[in-house]
């Protein structure tokens, strides 16, 4: 299988080329275009109560799809998340890798989903309750709205809660108030998370909370 | 006394191939130079000696530009963006340098140290505070920070800013005995200008404030109720003077033209633009445009300065976001 | 005219170079900014060309009303052009051949192009596509945009879009609506529902994002209607 994500950070989009006997999963309609014959089959996402905690826990769809090419000759696939922003491939070699709800895109058929407990933080931040567990082996592609960056943490860091994406199982998250109570009534910021810990974590430079938040007040 | 040189036209019929002869040697990307040469005249060298700067338009001559050099008028006011470092050019040859008017965020300057990630769609600031310093930013606008920078929030920007619907407050983060790092995400997609104001003074739209140095005066200024009606945008922009960074952000790409005689820009396009120019706002072609072109009014600038464009407008994303809002009992 | 673009794919601009003497016809709304002593002229039709039928029929295409004309006049001249949302450019000349592009994708042509509404049948209707397609042929430059990157993809056989992702298309390819893969019941179930189904030889240019989709994860943050 072939793989390359184009479009800039602007508008970030996957272009698969299956070879014979290649398949990829992917999120709900994820599917921009794809060669006519490719089969494609809707599945519980993780199984059927793993795709209904992840639906109603992590943010997540019920069923994912399975591109798979039958074919003869090698097949093209463009996938793409809801919205503009940016889309990263990671490679997982038996390790683990945490999402924030609705990061997940795509992934190879070695790797597997699954939800966990994110704690209490994430829930009161509003990220919801629990995150998406990447394991395995294989190539996960993730993304978000805004840039992605990374963000190598050896200590402590503060991430607005809205922006964090993804990151390594060594980082622990604690929520915090940005500053204080008046500052975090009328600064725009309130709660903020504290990640600690040695790893990875990657960012999103624009949040659709944030969008938002700029678009509301000019709406009647 | 020292001279300047402006690209004032095209020497030949293909426009195309004169700006890649120009990128090329100016070691810029087309696009760069498209953007550059995109208003003319467009003064792209300045402090040069007359021998040197009669190189430099024999040079652009050659690549199909037609230029003049013209002395530079003494004691002219800073220029609000200070030109690339004067770098250190071999006399004898006119070595190919960028052009002074590209906003070169890394190139030194005072101020803070600071780098700009994911242009020109989601532009993200990190600033990088010495001890003890301190940086003001708009309410809501902080992404990422260290765990010992403390924040407070202040009544800032003034009453102009509550009128329009924009945050009161302005948060001021300080770096406590030790340097820190901040990172700053506006909400509006788009791009991040940044400017280091020396006793100049630089109006913004009104949501295009980003942060500052604390000894930048942000304050809103009434633009007069012709202008603000029928630009459609706010009856204030920010007036920001005083000495320090100064970020602002885009909805959307940005651009930057050197205006020199007059330019037109759509009302909901224009970002912020620097004193020495005049502005005002008048209909878009005959009366048929201004009702059915879709475009209103536009801002016609005179003088000389530098006015910031933003490729999109809120206005269409507004009305496009129309067909997504809930009905409010669905709440 | 010379097109260039900047700031591609994330907000692209157009610039329009006019030579002295050379005009071009835009959608209305799209102008940035200009340079120089221009001519304007707003109508609802091309010059010469149509009236008041293809400026109606035109509303239905998801495209305005009335279109601006500017001419350089007394010398050369530019335009800035940008969109409504977010997204990308291309240009494409025609030269005899015509294109059926997706509504709110026009943004400029030279004064050889014809502007043509056509009917694509009922099938629109499920596709959530619009109705009525622009038609654009004779000869000349255009300038399309979209919502995301645009990426070309040449058929030749068959090919599927997701709807929402069409940009624009030769007149010489036919598309009609299916199923995603074998099963209509996994197409349904994998989110896919209808997509559409390009056949014969050209090509059919797609915008990586959906603005649709875009929309509604905005949905839950976004003020609710009074």
């Amino acid at each position: 299988m072939k793989a390359e994500i184009r479009g800039s950070d602007a508008f970030s989009y996957v272009d698969l080329t299956l070879a014979p006997g290649d398949s990829v999963v992917a999120e709900s309609d994820a599917m921009s275009s794809m060669s006519a014959d490719l089969d494609l089959q809707a599945r519980f996402n993780g199984g059927f109560f793993a795709g209904l905690l992840r639906k109603y826990l992590a943010g997540e769809t019920l069923f994912v799809n399975v591109f798979k090419n039958n074919t003869k000759a090698p097949r093209s696939l463009t996938l793409v998340q809801p919205t503009p922003g940016g889309i990263r491939a990671l490679e997982l070699h038996n390790n683990t890798f945490y999402l924030q709800p609705g990061a997940y895109l795509a992934s190879t058929e070695g790797l597997k989903l699954g939800v966990g407990f994110a704690g209490f933080v994430s829930w009161i931040a509003g990220e919801g309750l629990f995150r998406t567990v990447v394991k395995g082996s294989g190539t996960l592609w993730y993304g978000a709205y805004g840039a992605l960056l990374d963000k190598e943490i050896d200590g402590e860091y503060i991430v607005d809660n809205s922006h964090l994406v993804a990151y390594e199982p060594g980082i622990k998250l604690r929520l915090q108030l940005a500053g204080g109570i008046f500052s975090s009534l009328f600064g725009g910021e309130g709660l903020v998370t504290r990640v600690s810990g040695k790893g990875r974590v990657v960012i999103q430079t624009r949040s659709l909370s944030g969008l938002t938040g700029w678009i509301n007040p000019k709406l009647s | 006394m020292s001279f300047k040189v402006s690209v004032t036209g095209y020497a030949q019929a293909d426009q195309v191939a004169a700006r890649a002869a120009f990128a090329t040697a100016f070691k810029i990307t087309p696009e760069k130079a498209a953007e550059l040469l995109t208003v003319l005249p467009r003064t792209i060298k300045v402090d040069l000696d007359q021998a040197t700067a009669q190189r430099y338009c024999d040079a652009l001559l050659k690549m199909g530009l037609t230029s003049a050099a013209e002395p530079m008028q003494a004691a002219a006011a800073p220029s609000p963006v200070p030109p690339a470092a004067p770098a250190p050019v071999a006399q004898a040859s006119p070595a190919p340098v960028m052009p002074a008017a590209v906003v070169a965020p890394e190139a030194e300057q005072p101020g803070f140290k600071f780098t700009i990630e994911g242009a020109p769609d989601f532009a993200f600031l990190t600033v990088k505070l010495p001890a003890n310093h301190t940086i003001k930013v708009e309410a809501s606008a902080m992404a990422t920070m260290d765990t010992h920078i403390r924040m407070k929030t202040k009544l800032g920007g003034g009453l102009g800013r509550f009128i329009t619907g924009e945050s009161i407050f302005i948060n001021e983060f300080s770096a406590e005995k030790v340097p820190g790092e901040i990172g700053i995400a506006p909400g509006a997609p788009g791009d991040l200008g940044h400017v280091y104001l020396n006793g100049d003074v630089i109006y913004l739209q009104n949501g295009a404030f980003v942060a500052c140095d604390p000894d930048v005066t942000i304050e809103s200024k009434w633009q007069g109720f012709k202008k603000g009606f029928f630009s459609g945008e706010s009856f204030f922009l920010i007036r920001a003077s005083g000495t320090g960074d100064l970020w602002f952000n885009t909805y959307g790409g940005m651009i930057a033209k050197d205006v020199d005689g007059e330019y037109v820009v759509d009302t909901g396009n224009i970002v912020a633009f620097t004193e020495g120019l005049n502005y005002s706002v008048e209909k878009f072609g005959g009366y048929k445009s201004l009702f059915f072109s879709g475009e209103g009014f536009v801002c016609r600038f005179r003088g000389k300065g530098r006015v910031w464009i933003q490729t999109r407008t809120s206005g269409a994303l507004l009305t496009w976001a129309q067909q997504f809002r809930k009905a409010k009992s669905a709440d | 005219m010379q097109v260039e673009f900047i700031h591609r794919p994330g907000n692209t601009a157009a610039t329009l170079l006019l030579a002295a003497g050379e005009s071009c016809t835009t959608e209305s709304g799209a102008m940035i900014a200009m340079s120089g002593q221009l001519d304007i002229e707003t109508t609802t039709h091309k010059r010469g060309k149509g009236g008041l039928l293809k400026a109606a029929k035109r509303l239905f295409g998801g495209e305005s009303f009335f279109l601006n004309h500017f001419t350089a006049r007394s010398g050369p001249g530019e335009v800035l052009l940008g969109t409504a949302l977010a997204g990308d450019m291309m240009d494409y000349t025609l030269d005899g051949d015509a294109l059926l592009v997706q509504a709110g994708s026009f943004v400029a042509c030279e004064q050889g192009v014809e502007i043509d509404t056509t009917w694509q049948g009922f099938k629109n209707l499920l596709s959530g596509e619009s109705l009525f397609w622009l038609k654009l042929s004779g000869r000349g430059k255009v300038v399309l945009s979209s919502f995301g990157a645009i990426y070309p993809i040449e058929v030749d056989g068959e090919h599927i879009v997701d709807t929402g992702h069409i940009v624009a298309f030769q007149e010489t390819l036919e598309f009609s609506l299916t199923k995603a893969g074998k099963s209509w019941l996994h197409s349904m179930l994998g989110g896919e529902g209808l997509v559409c189904k390009f056949k014969g030889r050209g090509t059919v240019w797609c915008q990586s994002h959906n603005p649709g989709s875009f929309g509604m994860s905005l949905r839950p943050t976004l003020k609710p209607r009074k």
